[in-house]
């Protein structure tokens, strides 16, 4: 299977006029509804009657489910699998609402995907889909690398003064590259799959505000499995109690590339210091952190042990911190002027 | 309105029941106000209040509502703070414009204002204040984030100068702090991220006078919200910035920015020391792969902040990931001592690492890594199998300099027991097929290291390159060169262009070993087409930046094709070649090595002996250059036979399995006389090179 170039040029959002685009979409959406009726056993009334059809989409638990079960069904992710065929379809509509529909899923078909990928399993409908997210972020970053110039405190900056004159501390900035340039693929090579889902996730995390947390938690679930590693050597450590998992049960351990492993570690960082309060996401974040943490110390790669087990501090110190609030006014039985 | 005398005749202080209200000098209890607001009366309740202390109607709101606030009846908190008309007071409150300019004249007379007016102020902006926690607290975030800014505003135009610390009494201080405090965070939890983002700025871009602690807060606040959110905004306007500052981007290094700050401050004792900086900080730089950075934050910790052999731990794993491993094992080290932190697994298990990469360093891992497995209990039980695969390579890698054959296959089969144990514990981790593989391959043990080979293949789906590349040398050993071209040109096509180069490379010295040089000669042009289209891709600039890991080497494509056209004496071909690759790296002891070949073969012999002398100088261990080196002086006559054994030896010592390197001794021993152990070496000679891999098998770590 493979994409040709057009298609993956054509995934550039094309400028339309704003009451166009409103009715499109809107368009669009239900379209994306009645093709998916056929795949699915049952589309809730809520979402064929919606106004708003591609966030009832989105936020549907109902339908999630669904797909997420289909996804995950040993036969899924084949060349002619119709829900990859949807998905690949709901994509290239290039509407952004329907994009985060896509997105939404990523975490399980990334994860269904990449634990099937050693296992000489039919693949193409999940490589489509991944492809396609790949070719549009290859499009909207123009294929440049995303880089990061390490402030160094000898030069001034906007939240600092610098006593040392900048004319002395010439210094060359640190340029990181966060995510390198990216080339157009047609296919999946085998030595670029993780690359190819890593800037999937790396899409991901683009629009992770967006993103229902049904779809985080399941991210995060699936970096366990992953990891290979169940997580409760440090769970007391931890000083909290939780499920204990199976122990032994490590099917679906993948390679973790540090290209594959670093947009993971984002998005987990997300799951776990982000601005939603969902106690669950957090719960399940900090086991999928656990676990990459053990996997961590098991390749003894030093950044990324690094990196899980700041996360993994953090973790424990937001659990432990008694918030104290110092917005809230001083109380006292006395009220003057 | 004197402040001593608000306390005067408050004889309830002592009862911590009641509720007291005490203004102009006046105290009362609030029972009979409260029975009144309970039913609803806020008109009565207010009325109460006003006759009682000599109020105004908007004191004894402002007053009426904290009450209600303190009492938590945050819906009657709420109706009563309605009623004050809070743009009308601010209105009030603004400095005309002819006050504007005469501020700067009339000094004496604008102080007189201004603590009537403060303190109208502050009672106004903390009932708005009030008003916006109230509604915070009622779930009513976005009308609370609305409140607060107002508060901000009406400060922004009452104090149209900025706050400095004369200008304002501490209550009206303390309001404006906690307005600025809380308005990011209430577009946080309202999900207006947006809205929360500029909030923060303002908060910290604006003259808000705030305390050390409080901006330290802010601060990390927004550091963490800018490295976790994921919400991506326009970084801060050019507009606040100073010429040759620092300007942050996008968030990661606005993030990064205000962490260091933040530490900074900390070391400076403006502020506290908060842990939890130092790990966001970490991460950040961990994301970036930036721990060079990381490592000179450590280094710059104050002492007493973090124990010693943590932070020697933390500096190994920054020094080790910038590649800096001498100083990482030192700092392991330290923090190994038995009297700081001998039984860390994680530590003993890094150290062991990095002396596997290292032959001298061997023996000194084999400790370490016994050591992980005596410690692997408890939390670490899980790293057990780790810590024999690190006893495995390390004793795999020792055996590469042992002194004697029956050491070296001593170590050699401990080190396989030692994975194969590890293996047992780890049955999911490829990395230990690999490493088999790869002791079997170094064994000569060839046909186990193909099975290996083939299942780490499998077990990776062909995405790990390095097993393609062992795979093909392992058949390339066996003389199976056709086999190993059908490999890689599987590689080949499960790889991006750009990372062929490796794979391109064996392909031309398998055709080489199969004496097809137009073939080899052809790979090599195609290599260095794609070395060419490399550089326009990525232009001159791009190439500081992209790590070059599987890329293309032109250097060393140009070298091979000297060593092949010197191999076909194509002289003058050779040459230009050499050049190629001498204006890419300089003199170093390879290109020295070759330009000695090319001299020697064309019976220069004199300049060939100082240009293998040069080599040796550059790089007394380059094995290559002492096997020739010994074999030029083994034909100068019985007396250099001597050194000539010397070196040849000494080559073995360092590469025990150099083909060359046995045959050219034997060729020394049958001159010298010594004919039963030149049959030895012929014979050692000719059992490696029925197993004698294109490239040597340790180029693929």
């Amino acid at each position: 299977m493979s994409i040709g170039e057009d298609e993956a040029s054509s995934s550039r959002t094309s400028p339309k006029s704003p009451h166009i685009s409103w009715s499109d979409s809107y368009t669009k959406a239900h379209e994306a509804i009645k093709s998916l009726s056929p795949i699915v056993s049952s589309i809730p009334p809520a979402l064929s009657s919606s106004e708003t059809p591609a966030s009832c989409l989105l936020n549907n638990q109902d339908i999630a489910t669904q797909i997420s079960t289909l996804l995950r069904h040993p036969d899924s992710g084949s060349g002619d699998n119709r829900l990859c065929r949807w998905l690949y379809d709901t994509f290239q509509t290039n509407e952004p609402d329907l994009h985060l529909v896509v997105l939404r899923f990523l975490p399980i078909l990334a994860g269904v995907y990449l634990s099937r990928a050693a296992l000489h399993k039919p693949l193409a409908g999940f490589e489509c889909v991944l492809l396609a997210l790949y070719a549009h972020e290859t499009a909207s970053r123009k294929g440049q690398a995303l880089t990061v110039s390490i402030p160094d405190l000898s030069h001034p900056s906007v939240y600092h003064e610098s006593k040392q004159n900048p004319k002395n501390s010439a210094t060359e900035l640190n340029i990181a590259i966060i995510s390198p340039s990216l080339e157009p693929y047609g296919t999946v090579r085998s030595t670029r799959r993780a690359r190819i889902v890593g800037v999937a996730l790396e899409f991901y995390y683009t629009k992770i505000t967006q993103i229902p947390i049904r779809s985080k938690i399941e991210f995060c679930e699936f970096c366990k499995i992953w990891a290979g590693q169940h997580g409760d050597s440090y769970k007391n450590y931890d000083d909290h109690d939780g499920e204990i998992q199976e122990q032994g049960k490590k099917q679906g351990r993948i390679l973790l590339p540090w290209e594959l492993l670093q947009p993971i570690l984002r998005i987990v960082g997300h799951c776990l210091m982000g601005p939603s309060n969902d106690e669950e996401l957090f719960e399940t974040a900090c086991g999928a952190c656990r676990s990459l943490y053990e996997r961590a110390l098991h390749e003894i790669n030093p950044k990324a042990i690094l990196a899980t087990e700041s996360l993994f501090k953090l973790a424990k110190i937001t659990r432990n911190s008694r918030d104290i609030d110092h917005t809230e006014i001083e109380h006292t039985k006395v009220i003057a002027i | 309105m004197s402040e001593e005398a608000e306390f005067e005749g408050s004889q309830f202080d002592d009862d911590p029941s009641i509720w007291q209200i005490s203004a102009n000098g006046v105290s009362m209890q609030t029972t009979d106000v409260e029975v009144k607001i309970d039913e609803g009366n806020i008109q009565e309740a207010e009325s109460a209040l006003r006759e009682g202390l000599s109020l105004n109607f908007e004191e004894a709101r402002a007053l009426l509502g904290k009450l209600e606030y303190q009492r938590g009846n945050l819906e009657s908190a709420l109706r009563v703070f309605d009623g004050i008309d809070l743009q009308a007071a601010i209105q009030r409150m603004q400095p005309s414009l002819t006050e504007k300019q005469l501020s700067k004249k009339g000094r004496a007379r604008s102080e007189s204002n201004r603590a009537v007016s403060q303190h109208a102020a502050s009672l106004i902006l903390e009932a708005v204040y009030l008003k916006a926690k109230s509604l915070q607290k009622l779930g009513k975030l976005t009308e609370a984030a609305h409140e607060c800014k107002n508060v901000l505003d009406a400060v922004e135009k009452i104090f149209y100068k900025g706050i400095t610390d004369v200008s304002v009494d501490c209550k009206l201080q303390e309001i404006v702090s906690q307005a600025v405090e809380l308005l990011p965070e209430l577009f946080k939890q309202a999900g207006s991220y947006v809205e929360a983002m500029s909030a923060y700025r303002r908060a910290l871009l604006s003259h808000w006078n705030l305390e050390n602690d409080c901006c330290a807060r802010i601060q990390k606040d927004f550091a963490v919200f800018l490295l976790y959110s994921g919400v991506e905004v326009a970084p801060p306007s050019l507009a606040v910035q100073v010429d040759g500052s620092y300007v942050p981007r996008n968030n990661l290094e606005e993030a990064i920015l205000l962490l260091m700050i933040l530490i900074r401050k900390a070391f400076l004792g403006k502020s506290h020391w908060d842990p939890s900086v130092f790990e966001h900080l970490t991460f950040a730089l961990s994301i970036c792969s930036q721990t060079c950075v990381l490592g000179k934050q450590l280094e710059e910790v104050m002492p007493g902040i973090l124990t010693r052999s943590d932070r020697w731990k933390a500096l190994a794993l920054c020094y080790s990931q910038a590649g800096d491993e001498k100083n990482a094992l030192n700092m392991l080290r330290k923090s190994l001592h038995q009297h700081e932190d001998p039984n860390d697994v994680m530590s003993l298990l890094l150290a062991a690492k990095i002396c596997s990469g290292d032959s001298f360093l061997a023996a000194e891992g084999v400790s370490y890594a016994r050591r992980a497995i005596t410690n692997a209990q408890g939390s670490s039980v899980h790293l057990k199998g780790i810590a024999l695969r690190m006893l495995g390579l390390c004793l795999g890698k020792q055996a590469k300099i042992a002194s004697s054959d029956s050491e070296r296959s001593h170590l050699q089969s401990e080190a396989l027991k030692s994975l194969d144990s590890a293996r047992a514990l780890e049955p999911e981790n490829s990395n230990l097929i690999f490493d088999i593989a790869f002791q079997y391959a170094e064994h000569r043990n060839l046909n186990a290291a193909l099975r290996y080979a083939k299942q780490y293949i499998d077990a990776t789906g062909g995405s790990i390159l390095r097993g393609w590349r062992l795979l093909a040398l392992v058949l390339s050993a066996q003389q199976h060169y056709s086999e190993a071209e059908i490999v890689i040109d599987a590689a080949l096509d499960e790889t991006a262009k750009w990372n062929q180069g490796s794979l391109l490379r064996m392909k031309a010295k398998l055709r080489i070993s199969q004496s097809r040089y137009t073939d080899a000669i052809e790979t090599y042009r195609y290599l260095l087409a794609l070395v060419q289209a490399q550089k326009k891709s990525y232009g001159p600039g791009r190439k500081v930046i992209q790590k070059e890991n599987d890329k293309v080497n032109e250097y060393e494509v140009w070298h091979d094709l000297a060593n092949l056209y010197t191999s076909l004496s194509h002289w003058e071909d050779a040459e230009i070649c050499l050049n190629k690759a001498k204006a890419l790296v300089g003199y170093s002891e390879v290109t020295l090595h070759t330009e000695g070949i090319i001299l020697e073969r064309r019976g220069k012999h004199a300049e060939a002996l100082t240009a293998y002398v040069n080599s040796i100088f550059m790089e007394p261990t380059y094995v290559p250059t002492k096997i020739s080196l010994g074999s030029l002086l083994g034909k100068g006559g019985t007396k250099m036979l001597p050194v000539a054994r010397n070196l040849l030896s000494d080559a073995l010592r360092l590469d025990p399995t150099s083909r060359m390197a046995w045959f050219q001794l034997g060729l020394v021993h049958r001159d010298d006389g010594r004919l039963s152990d030149a049959a030895d070496c012929f014979q050692a000679a000719s059992m490696l090179e029925e197993s004698d891999p294109v490239e040597s098998f340790s180029s693929i770590h």
